[in-house]
């Protein structure tokens, strides 16, 4: 086991997912480059990567809408022979608007209640509540924000073990968004539930994430506990010329002038050896990732 | 099972407008149509003509008959665009993400869209058949007791008649959708393939089955050989002579012997082959749908 899937670990709790050697092509193109990670129950995960990295991919074959090389399993099962069976605890939402435009609100929770043995109307109506959506309004009259929101109802009084969110807030306004984290937040996770989220507005989530993985052109090139990453990498503001030639020599990751500061990131150096330099902090996670995706790799020896 | 009847009825919520809503907008024009043709005296009221001075029932029994008729072509043409646009409404505003993310297989999906077409889809356009048969005999009743052709003492006999044209209609239905049980899954099946282009492959695979063989094996032309005569057969709905004869006669129509002449010249075998070869192309559809990412 490599240190981004040992990194991800807590105890010796089995993973609610597992992939080694996780393989996609399309065609001739490789899309996935052998994944290996593990991903632990009761985590809050950011899969983050830029478009075409690989997430919807890897999301796919965790889902068992996609078949792979190598192997994965979700829940101890193989997702894509035994997708039917794993949805019972595995619950979903698309970066794109799914729900069958053609139903009433009313008329999808009937549905709900009698294929999906862990969905309960009760939850989805009280989730609704305080909402415009009414039972009898059809799906496709629904403006983008509460359809949003009625997908968030369903899949919240879903009782599962894994809730995926695929660009989940994808074209909604900023209220909502934040609206929508807090209450999955809030009104969803439990210790025993675990949470995967992809997402490009990085720093909206990065108050609820316990863990991150970074993707680029289908490799893992970071995963870790956000813990890991506050003690790994370290932002230093550096404004004195002789300073900056000086922090240059301990090998920034990343390097940047804002508004004629320069802003230099830095990987596995003791703060105390940063710190006559400038002002010490820790790196968002979108300047993290804006870092990480111009060198070769964040983990080498995961990587080769 | 529970879920599996929640699907079917799903299926009928989407498409209900093509087997429900509108079937009764078309009774309510016929109704309407009738109404104004007996009211602008486009329609003779007094029923002079000879049949009616014969025989004054026969206009409920060959009325209703032809309804009968009318109702099972719309349902065939409605269950041929059903299955060749139901079967690939999945992928229709990336609804395919939402259906996958329930448990529930692949396979069980597309049998329940194929067991809707065989019960809950045409059995909605039967009611409204027999509700076409009701408004046609209450004009039918009230123009006889205006022009005196008819008494209230009619009443009993129209409603056998009504029961006799209900159970051959229900007859020919349900034998119909056995018999074509297996182009139903056929096309439904192409339609998880291709969707909609499943309507002009379904009527040229006919087409090119039969070229093939005249091709390879020979033949007069490609329309004289086994596969083209296989399908002429197995696309016609058996004879039945009890119909033909009844036409000619002065009987009152018997639904109970139609229903029996026509089960009597059903090839059995061939629906049950039929059923089988069915439930092995919506197999193979649902191993597609299963393996294809359509999303």
């Amino acid at each position: 086991m490599n240190e981004l899937s040992t990194l991800g670990q807590t105890g010796d709790l089995a993973p609610i997912v597992s992939a080694r050697g996780l393989r996609k092509r399309f065609g001739r193109k490789e899309i996935l480059h052998g994944l290996d990670f593990d991903i632990p129950p009761g985590r809050i995960y950011g899969l983050i990567g830029h478009n075409g990295a690989g997430k919807t991919t890897t999301l796919n074959a965790m889902l068992g809408l996609t078949s792979c090389e190598g192997t994965i399993r979700v829940l101890g099962e193989d997702p894509f022979a035994k997708r039917a069976k794993l949805m019972e605890n595995v619950a979903f939402i698309s970066d794109v608007a799914s729900l069958p435009r053609f139903m009433r609100v009313r008329e999808l929770f009937a549905l709900l209640t009698n294929i999906h043995p862990n969905f309960s109307p009760e939850k989805a109506r009280a989730f609704l509540e305080g909402t415009d959506i009414r039972p009898e309004m059809k799906i496709k009259h629904l403006s983008k924000g509460m359809m949003a929101q009625l997908h968030l109802a369903v899949v919240m009084a879903i009782d599962a073990k894994l809730l995926v969110l695929d660009e989940p807030t994808l074209g909604l306004d900023i209220t909502y968004r934040k609206r929508f984290y807090r209450r999955l937040l809030e009104d969803y996770m439990t210790e025993e539930r675990t949470l995967l989220i992809t997402t490009h507005q990085v720093d909206e989530i990065e108050f609820m994430l316990s863990d991150i993985m970074f993707i680029r052109d289908g490799e893992l090139i970071l995963h870790m506990q956000m813990e890991t990453v506050n003690d790994k990498f370290t932002q230093v503001v550096v404004n004195d010329p002789a300073d900056q030639q000086a922090a240059r020599a301990h090998n920034p990751v990343y390097e940047e002038t804002r508004f004629g500061q320069t802003v230099m990131i830095f990987d596995g150096v003791d703060r105390a050896v940063l710190e006559p330099f400038g002002k010490l902090s820790t790196p968002t996670l979108s300047d993290l990732f804006v870092a990480l995706m111009q060198r070769p790799t964040a983990n080498p020896e995961s990587a080769e | 099972m529970r879920a599996f009847a929640a699907l079917v009825h799903r299926e009928f919520i989407e498409h209900r407008g093509a087997f429900l809503v509108g079937p009764l907008i078309l009774v309510a024009v016929l109704f309407g149509a009738t109404i104004l043709a007996f009211t602008v005296g486009r329609v003779d009221a007094r029923f002079s003509g000879q049949v009616f001075t014969v025989a004054p029932l026969r206009v409920y029994e060959v009325g209703f008959l032809a309804f009968g008729a009318g109702w099972s072509l719309y349902l065939i043409s409605t269950l041929f665009f059903y299955s060749a646009d139901g079967f690939a409404a999945d992928k229709r505003n990336n609804a395919m993400l939402f259906w996958k993310s329930m448990p529930q297989s692949d396979f069980k999906v597309l049998l329940s869209k194929f067991v809707a077409a065989l019960t809950i889809l045409p059995g909605v356009v039967y009611a409204v058949a027999l509700l076409s048969g009701i408004l046609l005999f209450g004009v039918a009743f009230a123009t006889t007791l205006i022009n005196g052709t008819g008494s209230v003492g009619f009443l009993g006999q129209i409603a056998i008649i009504y029961g006799q044209v209900a159970l051959a209609i229900l007859a020919v239905v349900a034998c119909g959708l056995l018999w074509y049980m297996p182009f139903i899954a056929l096309v439904g099946a192409l339609a998880t393939l291709v969707g909609r282009w499943a309507i002009p492959i379904a009527a040229l695979l006919p087409a090119l089955l039969s070229t093939l063989e005249w091709v390879t094996l020979g033949g007069f032309h490609p329309f004289a050989t086994h596969v083209w005569g296989f399908l002429e057969q197995r696309l016609a709905l058996p004879d039945t002579p009890y119909a033909e004869a009844w036409l000619v006669s002065a009987e009152p129509f018997s639904g109970w012997a139609f229903t029996l002449d026509l089960i009597a010249g059903i090839d059995w075998m061939q629906v049950v082959l039929g059923g089988v070869f069915a439930l092995v192309v919506i197999f193979a559809a649902s191993e597609y749908r299963r393996r294809g990412n359509d999303n």
